[in-house]
């Protein structure tokens, strides 16, 4: 390959966009060709330097209850307005008598069975009279957890991990004045890189657990591959700040997570069970998780 | 395209499709959960394209409540994000054209922080990034629309070519020029902090 047809793709290249053939011939040429790769280099490090944008734009709080008002707010209204109308039947006299009449066998019924049956399992209706059961009764995690977990973008696999206390406000608005904490060592960079470990972690695990068949029907990457794509370039960032902090551990750890999210960063939306297999087995064989386990059990101020 | 197999790497029962459904069957938790999710990076986006944050704020309220009253139109095979950051482009896209129309136009090329700026390559780790964060977001404010919008939705929301194509309606070929255009007007901005010494 000439140098210019290398150079005019490398933009592409860099986007994860060539067809495989060209990719790999821009690869061989980059390894051969010092001048191509420098210029390789300087896209990547500009690259890296819009990945640092910082915007001075946050969610704020009082969105969602300004979306709620004009979204599900209204739904639930025009609900409640069909309830109320349903009650309102009822508030006629003759359907009040009718409704008594059935409530009354209902509740005879009820007590015939329990009297026939002295010794039959206690009923379990008693969830059906607690507030607000979940619409959809056959979700495990609704019915665990009702209110969704606040800004967990990757709400995959192990949420079991999600409960430890790593969130500095919450601790130090709640023993501050009871210990002596040490948070204020942690500085936000830890946070950053503690919830962007958990996130990879998730995406890791989910890849792992994946199940991949011999047939040869395509397996949809899609969400794993945007995700991947958002923590490819957060991990970017977050190594080099881990280098110019002398933080070598995480450094390391990022370094090593580095190829996996480029991996699956670079699989098609629906990709080939084969492409998904090399990965998984590899996240298993280097035991990249346990890695990522072992950095967050450690703690945030060993680091 | 065959049919796709069961198997779904990592999205349990909170998958996109899967909050899509629940929200055309009423679930208002699921709405809530799509909002966390894609609020950071929609508001992110608009404020890409309008340069303000308070109109930003107001954008993707927008964006949201028109993307709860037509969920039941999204089509199975379209993605959540591309489908929200299309709603997003219009809307943003609605109200530059009126900001326009109104003749209330901002000159956001602000060349006070240019002026900062000298020939020397100055490395990055000794830029305050207050600086850089403001260089950036002149340099894409000064960017016309269309590359403004592809050069946001490749490099800093990493949506693939295929993704940027549906959300903006571009055909393949105009959205690459338009992003390596945008690419080399953005290297020329920043490429006396960034120490870029090449062409492209």
């Amino acid at each position: 390959m000439k140098c210019e047809v290398c150079l005019e793709l490398l933009e592409e290249y860099l986007d994860g966009e060539l067809p495989r053939e060209d990719r790999a011939e821009v690869g061989e040429h980059l390894i051969a060709c010092a001048e191509c790769s420098a210029s390789f280099a300087d896209l990547t490090a500009e690259q890296e330097l819009f990945a640092r944008y910082d915007r001075d734009v946050e969610v704020p709080p009082f969105l969602w209850t300004r979306i709620a008002a004009h979204t599900v707010a209204e739904s639930d209204a025009a609900r409640n307005g069909w309830y109320k109308r349903f009650v309102a039947v009822f508030a006629t006299p003759l359907a009040s008598a009718i409704a008594v009449l059935l409530l009354a066998i209902a509740v005879g019924v009820v007590v015939y069975v329990i009297s026939r049956k002295p010794a039959s399992k206690p009923a379990v209706a008693t969830r059906q009279t607690g507030p607000a059961l979940p619409r959809n009764g056959a979700d495990p995690i609704k019915v665990e957890d009702p209110k969704p977990a606040p800004k967990q973008d990757s709400n995959v696999v192990a949420s079991h991990r999600k409960s430890k206390p790593r969130v500095r406000p919450a601790i130090a608005g709640d023993q501050s004045d009871v210990l002596s904490s040490n948070q204020s060592d942690l500085d936000l960079d830890d946070l950053d890189t503690a919830r962007h470990i958990e996130q990879t972690e998730n995406l890791l695990r989910s890849i792992r657990n994946v199940p991949v068949s011999d047939s040869d029907e395509d397996i949809d990457v899609t969400y794993d591959k945007a995700l991947s794509r958002r923590l490819l370039n957060e991990n970017v960032v977050l190594r080099r700040d881990a280098e110019m902090k002398a933080k070598f551990p995480t450094k390391t750890l990022l370094t090593d997570l580095e190829p996996f999210l480029i991996d699956i960063a670079n699989l098609p939306d629906h990709a080939r069970p084969e492409d998904v297999r090399v990965i998984k087995e590899r996240v298993k064989k280097t035991e990249i998780v346990a890695a990522l386990i072992d950095y967050q059990d450690r703690g945030t101020n060993n680091r | 395209m065959k049919p796709l197999t069961v198997a779904f790497a990592g999205t349990l029962m909170n998958s996109p499709a899967d909050l899509v459904t629940r929200v055309c069957q009423g679930d208002s938790d699921a709405f809530r959960l799509i909002f966390e999710r894609y609020s950071r990076p929609v508001i992110s986006f608009i404020y890409d394209m309008v340069n303000d944050r308070a109109l930003a704020e107001e954008l993707t309220q927008e964006t949201f409540v028109r993307a709860y009253r037509s969920i039941h139109t999204m089509r199975a095979e379209t993605k959540l994000s591309t489908w929200l950051f299309g709603i997003a482009r219009n809307v943003a896209r609605e109200s530059l054209r009126a900001r326009v129309r109104a003749n209330n136009h901002v000159d956001l090329a602000d060349k006070s922080v240019m002026d900062l700026s000298d020939n020397k390559p100055v490395p990055v780790e000794g830029l305050l990034s207050k600086e850089l964060n403001a260089l950036i977001r002149r340099s894409l404010a000064e960017l016309d629309e269309d590359k403004r919008l592809v050069f946001t939705l490749k490099v800093l929301h990493q949506c693939s070519y295929e993704e940027i194509a549906t959300i903006t309606g571009f055909s393949l070929a105009k959205l690459k020029t338009d992003l390596h255009r945008a690419r080399a007007e953005m290297r020329k901005r920043i490429r006396p902090y960034a120490g870029v010494g090449y062409e492209v």
